[in-house]
């Protein structure tokens, strides 16, 4: 027990500052594109409201996944998470149809390569590249 | 600098432990999609927070934004997420 709580704390600790690290690279992009600089305790204070809010996003996720019968949480459940700003949705749901996009493409490509192995004709291979391009 | 070429965003490691930390059931998974999405999420939140903050300070004409700043975002910015 006293271990596990010893192991607890240092862990959210480390979270902690990959999520102060990449805060504050992420304020500096904005600093240097709108020509002013961030206190120390600016970002300390962003990448704490982050990480809370993290918390926040969890709990809601959790929850939608299982309002619809699912164990798994899913890119709807993070769609759903967006509602509040219609800009917001639009870019989040935007997104989600590229991250689906490159995943379909992945799984083809697995899907393909492990064919090739199997047998390789040149007429199968011509197929998939014109695909290819219908999908670019 | 050398990091300016490539977009800043969060890792896909560092969300789901962040996830994982705290589901409250263990039998709750997230699927990967999922979590790349969350990570634009996050990243757009982050965004928002600094570009607001800095928006604030700059009308205070001060090009330094401190947290007296965030502290006056921070109520708008958390209805909208």
């Amino acid at each position: 027990m006293a271990e596990s709580s010893e192991q607890q704390l240092p862990n959210t600790k480390r979270l902690q500052a990959a999520v102060h690290y990449t805060v504050g690279s992420l304020c500096q992009e904005i600093a240097n594109d709108k020509q002013v600089s961030f206190s120390k305790q600016a970002v300390a204070a962003i990448s704490e409201i982050t990480f809370r809010q993290c918390e926040t996003f969890t709990k809601d996720l959790e929850m939608f996944a299982r309002h619809a019968k699912r164990s798994t949480i899913t890119m709807d459940d993070v769609k759903l998470l967006a509602r509040r700003s219609r800009s917001l949705h639009a870019h989040i749901s935007e997104q989600s149809n590229e991250i689906a996009a490159n995943d379909r493409e992945e799984k083809e490509k697995r899907k393909r390569s492990n064919s090739a192995g199997k047998r390789r004709s040149d007429g199968d291979s011509a197929v998939a590249d014109s695909e290819d391009h219908i999908i670019e | 600098m050398e990091r300016e070429e490539e977009p800043v965003e969060f890792s896909k490691i560092l969300v789901s432990k962040l996830l994982q930390m705290h589901l409250e059931e263990d039998k709750t998974k997230v699927s990967g999609p999922a979590v790349l999405l969350l990570a634009e999420l996050l990243k757009v939140f982050v965004h928002e927070a600094a570009a607001r903050a800095a928006r604030q300070a700059l009308t205070e004409d001060v090009s330094v934004v401190d947290i007296e700043h965030v502290e006056k975002i921070l109520p708008q910015l958390l209805l909208d997420f």
